[in-house]
């Protein structure tokens, strides 16, 4: 028996190496199947390589360095040299050890690699085309796919990525200097991480959004601490205009060219200018038409709770899946995709997928606000802690903002909870855990919580919704 | 009078568990030091386990049937002075039925707790469909089929627990309407029945409360049998669990039997005893709400079932029984001892290694002859000499030449151990399942006393006195399936080995000799070999130096 003549052959072909992608395909081989990863480009996905990580690593660096130069209340006195180079080395650096991570991790479970770009030929085979022109490409048949493609910066008329001036998400994260002015189209949770943390590096930043406000899913009083907290950093807002073109300036920069939905226009003179309006799956060159896969008219896959196509033996997971857009949501569905393929009884069935903003302050949030909660006929009890009532925020520096706890006032069920202020993407983790147990007020109240910690404000505003908190004045 | 527990002992080399097949004694029998207790089934042996002390028999914590891990308590004895033991055992008994008691009477306490917390009786259905359970629960639910809405939560506010969605699924086949309405409209239960009965109510379910104590309250239905109602009643922890499951109280099975002068009761007289309560029982309006109150998510389901189908349907006795077996005449036999261990083996073996079987055959007019001349002689030294041993002979004569038919894939450490030894697996069919002795070294041994040991081995895998490690250690197997008839076949690799000769029967068959068809004596050989260690022409290269060796018998001589 020669080996070269039996075509390549898997149980488990995985498409894409992000977040839902690799972590489909350590599942599925630690379940004892035979799986294999295809990756075009960098393992990781967006999210390792342009995404959360090198995102909060600049986010961590500019934060530093603006701490420590606005700290004279604290008696310290300094004023920080940013070297942009040497940050995002470092930020490199990071982002190498964590994607080495995922294909050292993948090797070790037993996941065949294979770098190239896949496309469906029909229903049980793709093909490889192998990175360059003239490698080559083999067939693989695979018994389950996993698609996890993923998705990218949405491009808009007049602004085309390949200018050196125009950004999207990916090359602000790859900049040697910062600039001196530094214009954003789009206010949502990319276009905001960013404008902090150009800010805190010293750029003038100009935010155009055509919404009349930041962060479209969150509630006002969410949006208002973000957004106040980024104008005090001499970020400059421009709502309800849309970005139309840009044009050379006479000093040597650029001029960001705007207009409202009336028709009035307006400049605003720019050295770069990031388009962050969102991001679109990728499904071109994939071919799904030929596995009998069709796309919903945003370009989302369509799934049921078991990650499941429309054709039963392929999922879908991650961006390309559609919402939430986010990398947690694509891990937990790469999870359920393996153990479904499996033959084991996963399922999509969380209560509730949390979402941070890594702004300045921070925003957590999971499950339902208020008003949510009372539109699915709930009848909503609130508890709220402010963080200047805490301890630890005020010996953090940071005491603007307030957790926020939405509960079922007959059964006490907790279902939802917004959190802004200092570190809310850690505080948000204990209320996922508390919805997804079942936890009620009172579990959560009479849990014992460090002190001083800025988690003990979940517990006082629990014990707020029970009018119980010590804290605070019980409304 | 001190009692000695007693545990499932290592009963063979890297044995883990095994089926108690049979007792041999029973509660209050004496037994000496190593005296057989029990027949235990392990992976490929039926043993004998031998009692370590002298005294009386206390208590089986098994049951026939039962898989049972090493190390597990099976048996318990009183040891020191013989005979009589009335008292201590009639103690021991009470003690253990009132620890029996407590535990469920605590469990029983704190599911009526739970049920009757305040402020969660008329619960609104959830908005939007919601249920509120953790993601443990969700899944087991999934995994048991189970739709989640649908189960009846026991925590605060309903929340379910994994306990819930178990105790839902249980309950689903035997009638989970009334159960579900049951637990929906009936009234918040009361403490009560756990107070006023005392600590032996609470082992008392369904039967008791319902039932049972509707008969003692009110006038008992005519054909209802007495409640004997004893102090103390020996019965084994085997007849306690029916008892519980059943909702009777061993107290008041009636028997005659007795062990030291106590009465002894019977999983038999037990359910005899649950049936005459059934069938005894007028339907009894009140009889479903009484019965539904105290309703444990955990309540045994067998008796649920059979009450709701008394109380609903014609009072049938046995039922139930019958409906689950009725209507098919499909026999279910159990998948597990040594069948298991054969088809995980097999299993193994296929999958793992792949099978390529090389056919061919041996004339065999010399080997017929030299038997017959050695025959006698064998006779002789009280040997009944077979071609067994020839074969095995000639075997050896191949694997000497092609070492890797003699051979092991290790495939995590990449290499192929070629095995110094020549230890034979003869493959013997028994009533159980099929069983590989291995006989060792049979290079080094002659004709005669290979016949011999072949025969004790295969004698003893018939009666299942094989020690695991005759088993172990084979490096290549034969199988005579020839014995039975037939010519060829395509053996299954004794896996970790890499080969196995299955051998045809030996017969008068057409032989073409120099141009012409004659009636020669044949032995039609079947070599599977695991290709990833031995290629097609190494294996027919081995078959042709076997075949030499059995159709020359002197060469056998050489080696
Ligand atoms: C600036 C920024 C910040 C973000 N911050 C956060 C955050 O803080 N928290 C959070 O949860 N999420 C964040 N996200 C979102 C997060 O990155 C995505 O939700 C996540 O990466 C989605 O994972 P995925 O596996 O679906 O796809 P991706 O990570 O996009 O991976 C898809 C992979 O598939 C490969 N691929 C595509 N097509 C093919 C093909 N035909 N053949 C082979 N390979 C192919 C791609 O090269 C890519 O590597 C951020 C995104 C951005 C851009």
């Amino acid at each position: 028996m020669v080996v070269g003549d039996i075509a390549t052959g898997t149980e488990v072909l995985v498409i894409g190496a992000g977040p839902g992608g690799y972590v489909a395909a350590i599942r599925a081989a630690q379940e004892g199947l035979d799986t294999t990863l295809v990756e075009k480009d960098a393992y990781g996905g967006a999210c390792l390589n342009r995404g959360c990580i090198p995102s909060k690593a600049l986010i961590t660096g500019s934060g530093l360095a603006h701490e420590a130069g606005n700290a004279e209340s604290m008696g310290i006195h300094a004023d920080p040299a940013v070297d942009m180079g040497k940050m995002v080395e470092w930020k490199d650096g990071v982002v190498d050890r964590l994607t080495g991570g995922v294909e050292k991790l993948c090797k070790a479970n037993g996941v065949n690699l294979i770098e190239g770009t896949a496309s469906f030929v029909d229903e049980h085979t793709a093909r490889v085309a192998h990175g360059g022109e003239g490698q080559g490409s083999e067939s693989i048949e695979f018994e389950h796919a996993v698609v996890a493609t993923g998705s990218r910066p949405i491009q808009i008329p007049g602004f085309d990525f390949a200018e050196d001036h125009v950004w999207s998400s990916a090359e602000a994260l790859d900049a040697d200097t910062v600039p001196d002015r530094l214009g954003i189209v789009g206010g949502g949770y990319i276009g905001m991480e960013l404008a902090t943390t150009y800010a805190k590096l010293g750029a003038d930043v100009t935010v155009v959004e055509m919404l009349d406000d930041i962060l479209d899913p969150y509630e006002d009083d969410v949006k208002r601490i973000v957004r106040t907290r980024a104008e005090e950093l001499g970020v400059e807002f421009h709502f309800g205009e849309g970005a139309s073109e840009w044009s050379e300036a006479a000093d040597g920069g650029y001029l960001l060219h705007t207009e409202t939905e009336e028709g009035e226009e307006s400049t605003y003179g720019v050295d770069k200018v990031l388009v962050a309006v969102g991001r679109r799956p990728v499904t071109d060159g994939l071919d799904l038409g030929e596995a009998g896969i069709e796309t919903d008219d945003r370009g989302f896959i369509e799934t049921d709770d078991r990650t499941r196509t429309a054709v039963d033996h392929i999922h879908a997971v991650g961006d390309v899946s559609g919402e939430p857009m986010l990398a947690h949501a694509a891990s937990k569905e790469g999870i359920v995709a393996a153990e479904v393929i499996a033959g084991e009884p996963a399922a999509m069935d969380q209560q509730a997928i949390p979402a941070a903003v890594f702004t300045d302050p921070e925003i957590g949030t999971v499950g339902l606000t208020e008003a949510e909660a009372e539109a699915e006929g709930f009848d909503p009890v609130v508890g709220e802690m402010p963080f200047n009532a805490s301890g630890r925020a005020m010996t953090t520096g940071h005491t603007e903002g307030f957790v926020r706890i939405v509960a079922d006032d007959e059964t006490g069920f907790v279902l939802g909870a917004q959190i802004v202020g200092p570190e809310a993407s850690e505080l948000i983790a204990e209320v996922a855990l508390a919805i997804e147990m079942g936890a009620t007020l009172e579990d959560v109240a009479a849990t014992v919580h460090t002190h001083p910690t800025l988690a003990e404000a979940v517990m006082e505003a629990a014990e707020n919704a029970r009018g119980q908190a010590i804290h605070t004045l019980n409304r | 009078m001190p009692v000695k527990e007693f545990k499932l002992p290592d009963v063979g080399e890297g044995v883990a568990e095994g089926e108690l097949v049979t007792w041999l004694v029973a509660p209050g029998d004496r037994v000496e030091e190593d005296q057989p207790v029990a027949e235990v089934e392990t992976d490929k042996a039926l043993v004998e386990v031998p009692s370590s002390y002298d005294g009386t028999v206390e208590e089986l914590f098994v049951e026939e049937g039962d898989i049972v891990p090493v190390g597990d308590v099976i048996i318990s004895f009183r040891v020191g002075e013989d005979g009589e033991g009335g008292e201590a055992t009639a103690e021991a008994d009470a003690d253990s039925a009132e620890a029996d008691a407590d535990a469920t009477e605590s469990a029983a306490d704190a599911d009526t707790e739970s049920a009757s917390e305040p402020g969660t009786e008329p619960e609104p259905e959830t908005p939007s469909g919601r249920t509120f359970a953790p993601p443990s629960a969700r899944r087991l639910a999934r995994e048991l089929g189970v739709d989640i809405a649908a189960v009846d939560g026991s925590g605060p506010g309903d929340r379910i627990s994994e306990a819930d969605v178990r105790a839902h699924a249980e309950g689903g086949d035997g009638g989970s309407d009334t159960a579900d309405s049951g637990s929906d409209e009936a009234p918040a239960p009361t403490p009560t029945d756990v107070g006023s009965g005392g600590r032996k109510s609470a082992v008392k379910k369904r039967g008791d409360d319902g039932a049972t104590g509707s008969a003692a309250t009110t006038a008992p239905a005519p054909d209802a049998p007495e409640p004997a109602g004893r102090e103390t009643t020996l019965a084994t922890p085997a007849t306690r669990k029916v008892a519980r499951e059943l909702g009777v109280e061993v107290d008041d099975v009636p028997t005659d039997e007795t062990r030291d002068g106590e009465a002894f009761v019977t999983g038999e007289a037990v359910r005899a005893y649950a049936e005459a309560l059934e069938s005894g029982e007028s339907p009894e309006p009140e009889a479903t709400e009484a019965t539904e109150a105290p309703e444990a998510p955990e309540a045994p389901e067998a008796p649920e079932a059979a009450v709701v189908d008394a109380d609903a349907s014609a009072p049938e006795p046995g039922s139930v029984d019958a409906s689950s077996s009725a209507g098919s005449t499909d026999e279910t036999v159990p998948y597990r001892g040594v069948r298991r261990t054969i088809g995980k083996q097999m299993e193994r073996s296929k999958f793992t290694a792949p099978h390529v079987t090389h056919h061919d055959t041996a004339e065999v007019d010399a080997l017929v002859e030299a038997r017959e001349e050695l025959k006698p002689r064998a006779e002789e030294e009280g040997v009944k000499l077979t071609y067994m041993p020839f074969v095995m002979k000639a075997i050896v004569a191949g694997l000497k030449e092609y070492p890797s038919l003699n051979s092991e894939l290790r495939e995590d450490d990449e290499e192929i151990v070629l095995k110094g030894d020549y230890n034979l697996g003869v493959a013997v069919a028994t009533d159980a399942g099929l069983m590989v002795p291995v006989v060792e070294s049979v290079d080094e041994k002659g004709l005669f006393e290979l016949a011999a040991e072949v025969r004790d081995l295969a004698s003893r895998a018939r009666e299942r006195k094989l020690k695991p490690a005759e088993m172990k250690g084979g490096t290549f197997s034969i199988t005579n399936f020839g014995a039975i008839g037939g010519e060829y076949a395509t053996p299954i690799i004794n896996y970790p080995e890499t080969a196995i000769l299955g051998l045809g029967a030996i017969e008068e068959r057409p032989v073409a000799r120099d141009g012409e068809v004659v009636a020669a004596p044949t032995l039609p050989l079947s070599l599977s070999i695991d290709h990833r260690v031995i290629d097609g022409a190494v294996a027919a290269e081995f078959a042709n130096t076997v075949i030499e060796h059995l159709e020359h018998p002197l060469l056998l001589l050489s080696h």
